[in-house]
């Protein structure tokens, strides 16, 4: 298969998925429609109906580990070419990413120094 | 055809995956009960809030289920039985399985609920700790098989399995996927007792049990990823004369029965403590073992 045909047989499966999805709602809506009830569409919290919207700003607690993680993402991106070749490159390849890594992973240390790597 | 075969067996395994649940976490062994579940889901009320986010609400259980198929497309059950070999089998797993992250965002968004809402906050933080375990030991695999095709990632096996090859890699990758596919240790956002049921809270009827159905297809997933990538997929041991979908079927069942099991013994575990032990322990290891299998790989290639 030529890598085309690979990622339209991939995209087939998406669609197909989709479609079994939609064919089971139909005919879980066969059944018969919910019953409109006061109070049943309301979301709950602690037992009680919900009446403030929930879609307000949260403090993500871990912002320093998420800084941390675009880092080591992106780092990642370079990883994988990187893997494939590593073999036929040899030990420069080692050192190449050794010294990348190095860096990567003092800024690790420097930033549990600097508390990063907990709960804020 | 591959594909119709997968499928099915996916189907299968996430059968398997329900029964065994059942069992390890209530101690009830009944092969019939996920079957009774599914029919009765078809009978029950699927109500949507009052004032859901409506695209949200809708494709967050679709794609859950999506991406444990798309992952799975590029997992090799036997030398031919695959449904794509992507060149680039290895990424794409990761690719594709990053999308759980998005649907239980967006399970989480959707219905404008504070519990369901929680929940989702709750997996960002998981993914954060998990996601370097997922791809930094995939990177050590991939350098011992010089291509990211799963076909040949199971190939490089054939005189010594990963598992002893990089037993490093193996723990830390089987700890992020059981993390990946929330499972019991790791399962604060979907659990019964934290947030009554989380993500899924405001989930009912159909869309609640494909939302469970995702969620088991990612399961065995995960554990044919483990078994592809660690254990010498379809390969089987010397001297034990079994056909090749034999072995990679009880090696998935292993690995799945493994998984469920682990989680019964540890208790539930919040993300701010996995970020740190992820962040200070996980990645420093695995990098350790990138650098260990790029040793072993010169030395014993």
């Amino acid at each position: 298969m030529s890598s085309l045909q690979q990622y339209g047989l991939l995209l087939a499966l998406v669609v197909g998925t989709v479609g079994f999805i939609l064919s089971i709602y139909a005919i879980a809506r066969t059944f018969g429609k919910a019953r409109p009830e006061p109070g049943k569409d309301v979301p709950a919290t602690a037992g009680q109906l919900s009446r403030e919207p929930v879609w307000v700003r949260y403090h993500a607690r871990y912002y320093g580990y998420a800084l941390l993680f675009l880092a080591f993402d992106m780092e990642m991106a370079y990883m994988y070419p990187w893997a494939v070749v590593y073999k036929q490159v040899g030990i420069v390849a080692l050192l190449d990413m050794g010294v990348f890594l190095a860096i990567l992973f003092l800024g690790l240390l420097y930033g549990w120094s600097q508390g990063a790597l907990r709960r804020q | 055809m591959n594909t119709l075969i997968i499928l099915v067996l996916l189907l299968l395994g996430a059968y398997f995956v329900a029964v065994l649940e059942n069992w390890i976490s209530k101690g009830r062994f009944q092969l019939g009960a996920p079957l009774f579940a599914a029919v009765a889901f078809l009978g029950r009320e699927s109500f949507i809030p009052r004032k859901p986010d409506q695209l949200f609400y809708e494709v967050g259980p679709v794609l859950l289920l999506l991406s444990a198929i798309l992952a799975a497309a590029v997992i090799p059950l036997t030398p031919d039985l695959i449904i794509t070999d992507l060149a680039t089998g290895a990424l794409f797993i990761n690719a594709a399985l990053v999308y759980v992250l998005v649907a239980l965002l967006m399970a989480g968004w959707g219905p404008d609920g504070a519990y369901s809402m929680i929940g989702g906050w709750r997996f960002l933080g998981q993914l954060i700790a998990y996601a370097m375990l997922i791809v930094m030991p995939i990177t050590a695999v991939a350098m011992r098989a010089e291509s990211l095709l799963t076909t040949q990632i199971v190939v490089s096996q054939a005189e010594l399995w990963n598992i002893v090859y990089q037993p490093l890699g193996f723990v830390l990758f089987f700890i992020a996927s059981m993390a990946l596919a929330f499972l019991p240790p790791f399962d604060m956002m979907i659990a019964k007792g934290e947030l009554a049921g989380g993500v899924e809270s405001e989930y009912s009827g159909m869309r609640l049990a494909i939302f469970r159905l995702g969620r088991l297809v990612l399961i065995i997933t995960l554990a044919a990823a483990t078994v592809v990538f660690y254990l010498g997929g379809w390969q089987g041991l010397p001297g034990i004369g079994l056909p090749p979908w034999a072995w990679s079927a009880i090696k998935i069942l292993l690995v799945t029965a493994a998984m469920l099991l682990i989680g019964r013994y540890i208790p539930r575990i919040r993300e701010a403590h996995l970020l740190s032990w992820c962040w200070i322990f996980g990645i420093p290891l695995a990098l350790l073992n990138i650098f260990i299998v790029g040793v072993l790989v010169l030395e014993f290639p």
